[in-house]
This record gives C-alpha cells, structure tokens and sequence, in this order.
C-alpha cells in the first residue's frame, strides 16, 4: 500500500445546495472509488488523500490530481481515493465522473 | 440512472437507483461516515467507505422497504464483520419496524480474510432474518449477477421468504472451482459455463423452485417482482419445513443418479431446452407453465 496526501490550489467549486458529498467508482481490481466531500474551511484548496494497492506510482498521481484540480473549479473539496491498482486515465475518469455527480440536481 | 441498462452490468448504487421510486433513497451509513473493515488494512489490501454493502430505506411502488446491495467488484462482495453488521442491522430494523426488507445479492459469501469474525457476522445476519420470519416481515432476495449468492450467503438467501433470480443469477454453496477441485474435472468442469448455468444459473432454480420468481434483466423487471412478492410472506412453520425436507429427498431420488442438466430440464417440464436456454424471463415462465 502506498498512502500520502496532499493539496492542490484550484478555483472555487460552487457545491449544489443539501450537497455534502459525491461517489463515484468501486474498490474493484483496476478500479478505484473517488469521494468529493464538502470541505469549507479552504475554498481555494482540493485536499487529497490516496490510500494504492500499488506503492511507486506517487508522481503519477500527483500529475492526474494535479491536472484535474487546474481543469475544474473543485476548490473547497476534500478528495479522498481508494485505489486497486487503477490506470491515470481510470483515475480522470473517475474524478471527472464524481464531478458531475455533485453537478447533477437531482 | 436509465433502466434501460442491463441490470447484470450495473453497480450496487445504480442497481438500488433504479429499483426504488426515483430520488426516495436514503443511505445508512454513507460513504462519509467511514464505517470500514479495521482488517484488511492490516493484510495491505484497500478498504472502501462502505465495506461492499450500501444499506438504506427508499419507497417502492409507494410502500416503504429497507433495502442493502453488495457490491461484488469489492473483495467479491464478502461479508466481513462491518459488512455483515451493516446487514445484520438492517433485518433487525426492518424486524423492528415491520418494514420489508429487500436484497441485492452479489457475493461468494464470507470474507476468509476476517475469519470467525466474518463467520459469525453472517450467523447473526440468518438470525435476524428468522426474526423477521417469525414476525411475517417479507424478506426477499434478488440474484442478478454472474457473482451470485454462494457460500454463506446462498445459505442466507435461502433463509428468505422468497428469492427472484435473472438467468445471469447463480444460487449455490461451493462455487464451481471449489466443485471442481473436491470432484475432478470430469465429474464437474467448472470452465463449462453452459453445464455452471444448468445446474446453478437462474432458469434452473426457477425450474426446481428454489427461485420463486424470475426476472428480466433490467431493474424495471426486477422491481415488477418485488412488487409482486411486497405483500406476501411465506410463514416458517414445522410443517412446511418437514414438506420442504420431503420434496428435497424426492428431488435427490429423482435427480441424484442424472449428470445431464438437460435431462433435468426435460424432466420438469422443459421439451426443447435450447428454444428455452434463449428464451426470455417471460417466455421461459410460460414455458415451465409457472407464473
């Protein structure tokens, strides 16, 4: 297992109203689950924390993390991932999906 | 969620989306809450926020039902202790409450990795479905992936008033490899699907009863069955059981020499079993002239 956290600036996430969190993913092998929760004490900030299977692979992850926090305003956000062994490409879907969970109305 | 999607295909939270009246979902224990398996960390494996079981009340049809649905990616949908706590507790509310309560059923039963702890747990959960049993609280099981119900919980699931199954559905004990590798090869070969679906697949339990409904494979399918079984409860008496025990010793009399699934079919009812292998939940019921 490999596990570290950390924080990326991003612009302001502007959450649905009753919203406090988003899911999207499972713990399934290749697979991971992303959780959005509302976080308003640093709303210039995602805080990230990952829990991989698969340790040697942190600088990878700070660039997909890295990337989607300065393409999408998720700043009052804390992300917390559990992954089983997830490609970068798995990991953007996943946080783009959970994403558009929050964004979702319903 | 679109209930257009396969229901085999879809997760354990799209699956009770798509089941309930739409937006009447809420969750115990959300994923915030972190109620997580305290082992697995300890054997470097990952944990989730749920534990591979999402617990919860919704409304179906109107009527107010619990509802719990494992997720079979995560650890193949084994009951470890706060898994198996999650669907002890849910049968013990919904014994409580007089709420029907209602299961997605994903899981190859026990999580080894938890030992007794995991054993125990799904002891507890049987318990609480007989309490509901003995209260005529309908508990009903739904099978609908190739995960099925094995192990400890194809035991549980056969604890329940009723089970509906989709023909994606398997209902067993010992899995196919663990057959396999108890029998040989020749006496059960386990990359077979089409011999592992005649013996444990959903069109076979509905022919011998062991499934009292089968479903479609899409949630509007499935949620016109719970519908249907939503209002009764099958009472658990001595005298039922002892009928059941009759019928399973005449089931071994009948079948216990046949190594032909297809003979099996035949036997109860079913002429041309490969119009039937691709028949449709509907086409297949008529066909076995079961309702």
């Amino acid at each position: 297992m490999e596990k570290f956290d950390k924080t990326f600036p991003s612009k302001p996430l502007a959450w649905p109203r009753g919203k406090q969190w988003a899911l999207a993913g499972v713990v399934g092998s290749g697979n991971l689950e992303v959780l959005f929760e509302r976080n308003p004490k640093a709303p210039g900030k995602m805080d990230c924390h990952v829990e991989s299977s698969i340790p040697g692979y942190k600088d990878s992850w700070l660039a997909a993390l890295g990337d989607f926090a300065a393409n999408y305003p998720v700043g009052g956000t804390k992300v917390t991932i559990h992954d089983q062994g997830a490609d970068p490409i798995v990991v953007t879907f996943r946080l783009r999906q959970a994403y558009d969970h929050l964004k979702k109305t319903s | 969620m679109s209930s257009a999607q396969l229901f085999h295909e879809q997760t354990a939270r799209q699956r009770l989306a798509s089941l309930v009246d739409p937006g009447s979902f809420t969750e115990f224990l959300p994923p915030p809450e972190r109620v997580m398996s305290p082992y697995l960390p300890q054997l470097d494996i990952p944990v989730s926020f749920d534990d591979g079981l999402v617990i919860g009340r919704a409304k179906i049809g109107g009527k107010t039902v619990y509802l719990a649905a494992q997720v079979g990616q995560f650890v193949g949908g084994s009951v470890g202790e706060v898994h198996g706590a999650k669907l002890t507790g849910i049968l013990k509310a919904a014994a409580r409450d007089g709420i029907p309560c209602v299961f997605i059923v994903e899981s190859g039963g026990v999580r080894l990795h938890e030992g007794s702890s995991g054993e125990i747990a799904i002891s507890e959960a049987m318990r609480a479905v007989f309490e509901c049993r003995a209260k005529r609280v309908p508990t009903i099981a739904v099978i609908g992936s190739d995960i099925g119900a094995y192990g400890g919980m194809g035991i549980l699931t056969t604890c329940c008033d009723f089970r509906i199954m989709t023909e994606h559905g398997r209902l067993g004990i010992s899995g196919p490899i663990v057959i396999e590798k108890w029998m040989g090869k020749q006496a059960y070969d386990s990359s077979n699907r089409a011999l592992v679906w005649k013996t444990s697949g959903g069109k076979t339990k509905f022919l011998l009863g062991d499934a009292d409904m089968l479903a479609g494979d899409d949630a509007a399918s499935v949620t016109a069955a719970i519908k249907k079984l939503l209002a009764k409860s099958s009472p658990l008496t001595l005298k039922g059981l002892k009928a059941r025990q009759q019928e399973l010793e005449k089931r071994l009399k009948t079948f216990g020499k046949t190594s032909d699934p297809d003979a099996i079919w035949n036997a109860l009812g079913i002429k041309n079993v490969a119009e039937a292998s691709l028949a449709s939940a509907t086409e297949f019921a008529a066909l076995a002239k079961k309702k």
